[in-house]
């Protein structure tokens, strides 16, 4: 009978939320955000790449020379100008009017004097912002150039010798795993963001839910229906029925933001491979442009792509259950406790710190995400729901991950308990303590 | 023969404030019992110890002749005083919920549900959220929550507050109902025509104890004080002479068209009524001849006085 009422006061929790329109617009609109974030950077990185033809005039005559041939100006290091897709130059001594050279078809005039030498820098004179990319090349290949002509000019080195001598180390990562075995590296740094990316939706969740308890309970405390409810189920049993109600409401909204967003992204991929978006468009070699491979171009999207979806969702969601027992309990005993939502919070902030905690040490794993103590934070249950899933992205041996949940969901166990103690001591007190007063009457042992 | 409630000896104390200070009572099988007492009497405390919402320190309580226990807690109807529902739940949904945590299936509940919405006149308002409603809408729906699962002992906590005298006597016809169809009731409240109208029986608490308890009729009874009161036809001078000293004469009221009169009386001690009516009929007419019963609210304030003036 008590699992039965149980289960009616989370239908309630979970039927009540999912069905109100807030929930659905942020179910709805999450996925589509997310992926319509990919989807912009993919199409914007498309469309801002625009054929631009360059003019670059080099009055003073640093970096060209005159081909007899063809009558045009050269340039003397062509290596310093390779040929791209969609990005070209030409060279004068003398630009005409801004008129004349956009009505030429140029898109980009660039300007420069012998000052360049000195101080560096020259002019990029357009109509339309050719975009970053263009940018970077044309000051690369500038750059290159000019310093082709003061090697020429102030050194005895030829060109060729002096490409020789430059030196432009690469370093390639390699792990020693456990076992002794030399295997490919690297990436940790991405991977630590993309863990911490995870961690931080999870504190959120985690904070927002807590919080979504804790109102609810005050709520039924102010508006006397706990009065009613306490009548026909027990206390404990009423904050266990919320906690999870409540708990049933998040994980159906990241499972249906898991399951919208890989719709969304799968009918984005087929519309993006079938050339909705790319009609025409092909890639180095003639091959057809796929979204995967344009991903991969792109610095941002790249990330996206090195990501175990699978194992971080499902260790996501473990965590989450973990976690939000944890700290929905301690929200609901605290809910329990106070009299108003203002009072909760002042209550609140001890029993977040740890979260919080966790979360300043997630984004510190991002840029390192080795740092020695993190295996600790991800053992200790106040701070493993967040911690783990940074050690998860970057690399974690199974039997760390499955201890660490058991000692979360056993701690979990334990503070339920204690919780629901706690709320009943809340609901059911009628004196003129609460909170903090409450609190240490409680634990004084006065309380029954 | 068992009592759907009995109280022994229950105590409560919140510090060194005694609440409840050794309370015993019965509310018989199909009764309507009256809760009375002033504000802080502990009637509140004495209700939420029954409903296991507070833990007394002492005494016992049976329901239906078994000890205490949150099994058979939930199955009393209780309708508090300070009550309220979800705000942002539709009524039907509400009301479906409580049901379902008193035990009910959910078509059951709906069936029933549909049956006393029609019962109290609120039909159309099953897909209405609270907030949109009356607060003697919400009220109906609170009645309803409380009843509907047909629990065997009610406790209403001031169940007419908030109701025009319309819906109040709407509310009044369905606990008079309930009563008669063997549902006893422990009936919490500060308005005595209520008291009077619906109560079997009643129990006044006074600083956490029993000062008065019995049958309301009986309670009105005994507390009688020899006022009666005479409608007769005939000289009055006559009327006062027959009196003599039988009873006091407290008022004498103006002719009628009819040539009547009325007459307020008070009886002395060791006369009985019927020596003063065969005294009174020798002399006048007499047409009617009613005794007058202290009503609750007398008796009540009586007990009250009576239980704080210090015995000297």
């Amino acid at each position: 009978m008590r699992g039965s009422l149980i289960g009616t006061v989370i239908e309630r929790e979970w039927r009540t939320r999912v069905t109100k329109r807030s929930f659905l617009i942020g179910t709805l609109l999450m996925p589509f955000l997310s992926v319509g974030l990919v989807v912009a950077t993919v199409l914007l990185s498309e469309a801002t790449d625009t054929s631009n033809l360059v003019l670059v005039e080099d009055a003073p005559g640093l970096i060209t020379r005159l081909d007899r041939a063809t009558d045009q100006y050269v340039p003397r290091c062509p290596s310093c100008f390779p040929e791209r897709e969609k990005h070209a130059y030409r060279f004068v001594r003398e630009a005409p009017a801004d008129s004349v050279w956009q009505a030429e078809g140029y898109t980009v005039l660039v300007e420069f004097d012998e000052s360049i030498l000195q101080n560096h820098a020259g002019y990029m004179v357009y109509e339309k912002s050719p975009g970053v990319n263009a940018k970077r090349h044309v000051e690369r290949d500038l750059s290159r150039a000019i310093e082709h002509a003061r090697v020429l000019e102030s050194t005895a080195l030829d060109w060729g010798a002096y490409q020789e001598l430059k030196v432009d180390i690469q370093l390639v990562d390699r792990e020693v795993t456990e076992a002794g075995d030399r295997t490919d590296g690297g990436g940790e740094e991405i991977r630590g963001i993309i863990g911490f990316l995870f961690s931080a939706v999870l504190f959120l969740v985690l904070a927002v839910y807590g919080g979504l308890i804790l109102r609810s309970v005050v709520e039924e405390k102010s508006n006397r229906v706990v009065e009613v409810l306490i009548a026909a189920v027990q206390p404990e049993a009423l904050l266990l029925g919320k906690v999870i109600g409540m708990g049933a409401v998040a994980l159906t909204q990241i499972v249906a933001w898991s399951l919208l967003s890989t719709l969304a992204f799968t009918a984005f991929q087929w519309a993006f491979d079938s050339g909705a978006f790319t009609a025409g468009m092909v890639a180095d070699g003639g091959v057809p442009v796929d979204l995967m491979t344009t991903m991969a171009e792109n610095e941002f999207t790249a990330i996206l792509l090195d990501i175990n979806w699978g194992l971080m969702v499902l260790s996501t969601v473990a965590f989450f259950v973990g976690g939000y027992l944890l700290y929905g309990s301690l929200y609901a005993a605290i809910g329990g406790l106070v009299q108003s939502e203002q009072e909760g919070q002042g209550m609140v902030f001890p029993v977040i710190m740890p979260l919080m905690f966790s979360y300043v040490i997630g984004s510190g794993a991002m840029s390192n995400p080795e740092m020695g103590i993190l295996p600790w934070l991800s053992w200790f249950p106040l701070t493993s729901p967040v911690i783990m899933l940074v050690r998860v992205a970057v690399g974690v041996a199974w039997w760390e991950v499955a201890l660490s949940w058991l000692l979360l969901m056993l701690t979990a166990r334990g503070v339920l308990a204690l919780a629901g103690r706690a709320y009943r001591q809340g609901v059911l007190h009628d004196g003129k303590s609460t909170g903090w007063g409450l609190l240490r009457q409680w634990l004084q042992g006065h309380g029954k | 023969m068992s009592h759907a409630l009995s109280l022994a000896e229950l105590r409560k104390s919140y510090g060194t404030q005694s609440v409840l200070a050794g309370v015993s009572f019965e509310v018989p099988k199909g009764a309507i019992v009256g809760l009375l007492g002033p504000n802080g009497a502990g009637k509140s405390t004495l209700i939420r110890s029954i409903m296991g919402i507070v833990s007394p320190d002492e005494g016992t309580i049976q329901l239906d002749g078994k000890p205490w226990s949150r099994a058979l807690v939930r199955g009393i109807g209780y309708l508090p005083e300070e009550r309220g529902l979800y705000k942002d739940m539709r009524v039907g949904d509400q009301a479906v919920y409580f049901s379902r945590l008193k035990g009910m299936g959910k078509s059951d509940a709906v069936r029933e549900l549909r049956l006393w919405f029609e019962k109290l006149e609120v039909e159309g308002w099953w897909d209405k959220k609270v907030s949109d409603i009356s607060k003697g809408m919400a009220q109906k729906i609170q009645f309803i929550c409380t009843v509907v699962h047909k629990p065997g002992l009610l406790i209403l906590d001031e169940p007419l507050s908030g109701f025009d005298p319309i819906n109040a006597r709407l509310i009044i016809q369905q606990v008079r109902a309930l009563a008669a169809e063997g549902t006893s009731i422990l009936l919490s409240t500060h308005d005595m025509p209520s008291v009077e109208r619906l109560c079997d029986h009643v129990v006044l608490l006074n600083q956490g104890q029993v000062v008065l308890s019995g049958g309301a009729d009986d309670l009105r009874e005994s507390g009688w004080t020899g006022e009666q009161d005479v409608v007769f036809k005939g000289n009055d001078i006559a009327f006062t002479n027959a009196l003599g000293a039988l009873a006091h004469l407290d008022s004498i009221g103006p002719d009628t068209a009819e040539g009547t009169r009325r007459a307020h009386l008070r009886l002395r001690d060791t006369t009985p009524p019927g020596q003063l009516l065969q005294a009174l009929g020798g002399a006048v007419e007499v047409l009617e001849f009613v005794k007058v019963r202290p009503t609750m609210e007398s008796l009540f304030i009586q007990a009250v006085n009576a239980s704080e003036t210090p015995a000297t």
